[in-house]
């Protein structure tokens, strides 16, 4: 029997004797598994998850300015460290250590933080948007009303 | 009110577009030609490999070994030069396209407000993020910054999604396709 074929099986005898999905693997306590990079898209794809979230709960929130972003920040790196440390249980040093795992999981953090932001501003866009066009609206109504004077709003 | 949440809409969905416009034109010149498999699958291998060997390699590690890790960097980066220019074609064909893409949706969205931010951007980011706008409210978002911020989020994503994102041992040994090649030094 060769190595990689051992491996497997004793793979599989950890994730109960039956061969799962990945993302039966993601959802399962202390699941073994066959490639590195496996595990890396899982964690990759849940930070893509709690951005959505975070991003949508931040706008309604509201919580507004960078500190909204450093809290976002910290919390993603909070529930992926709880993650992969207490639920999965791996060993950083294997995927390359906590840094690794936490800021360059599968292209970078900044993938992350574009989602949120957009979602955090999508959010936000009910409570200016209004604002917004009535100045702009007013704007031109004054524009065009040729007995008001031209001045800045 | 629905103005700006329909201009919100339309800036996502042509990011949307964009990027898989993008990956279509590199799918087409590039990622569907032998030489760009052949050279991918090398790189690959090459990196896989000398990740394993980084694994067993202790301190009192022979010169023998060394060596053999040395000559797997060698030839990624011999490999790597070559991705610039297989990937020439669909970087000329992509920069043509969206520059002509991109004066046409400037000319669209120019001078709208198509977002309010959540935040003040920094000085240097201001000039992005409140382009061709009126006003000094820095939180007004033109189409550009709003444009760039879908594309950070959603073509990487679509790039994953594909299955067209190089591995990670390949991107960590060639530094992606722009960047500088692994020094060999170091093992030597």
């Amino acid at each position: 029997m060769t190595s990689s074929s051992k491996r497997k099986e004793e793979i599989q005898a950890v994730n109960g004797g039956v061969k799962l999905s990945t993302w039966s693997k993601a959802l399962r306590c202390r699941a073994a598994w066959d490639e590195k990079d496996e595990f890396l898209d899982v964690v990759y794809w849940i930070r893509q998850i709690i951005a959505v979230i975070l991003g949508v709960i931040w706008g309604i929130a509201p919580l507004k300015g960078f500190l909204g972003i450093a809290i976002f920040c910290v919390l993603n790196a909070a529930v992926l460290y709880v993650y992969f440390s207490s639920f999965q249980q791996v060993d950083e040093e294997e995927y390359g250590g906590l840094d690794n795992l936490l800021h360059r999981t599968a292209l970078r953090l900044k993938q992350t933080e574009g989602l949120f932001l957009l979602l955090f501003r999508r959010s936000e866009w009910d409570r200016g948007a209004s604002r917004v066009e009535d100045k702009y609206t007013r704007k031109r109504l004054n524009q065009s009303d040729p007995m008001h004077c031209h001045c800045d709003l | 009110m629905s103005t700006m949440f329909a201009d919100t809409i339309l800036i996502v969905f042509i990011s949307i577009c964009t990027a898989l416009l993008a990956e279509g034109i590199t799918w087409v010149l590039v990622y569907r030609t032998d030489k760009y498999k052949r050279l991918k699958a090398e790189v690959e291998k090459q990196s896989k490999k000398l990740e394993k060997k980084k694994e067993t390699i202790t301190e009192s590690a022979g010169r023998q070994q060394k060596k053999k890790i040395v000559t797997v960097v060698s030839r990624i980066n011999n490999s790597v030069l070559f991705y610039p220019q297989v990937r020439m074609k669909s970087m000329f064909a992509i920069g043509f396209c969206f520059t002509a893409l991109m004066g046409m949706f400037n000319s669209i969205f120019d001078g709208r407000v198509v977002a309010k931010l959540p935040f003040v951007p920094l000085s240097y980011i201001q000039g992005l993020s409140h382009r061709n706008l009126l006003g000094e409210d820095y939180t007004d978002c033109s189409f550009i910054f709003l444009y760039i911020l879908c594309t950070m989020s959603i073509r990487q994503n679509i790039q994953k999604m594909l299955g067209l994102a190089p591995s990670r041992a390949a991107t960590k040994q060639a530094g992606g396709f722009l960047g500088p090649p692994p020094q060999a030094a170091k093992f030597s």
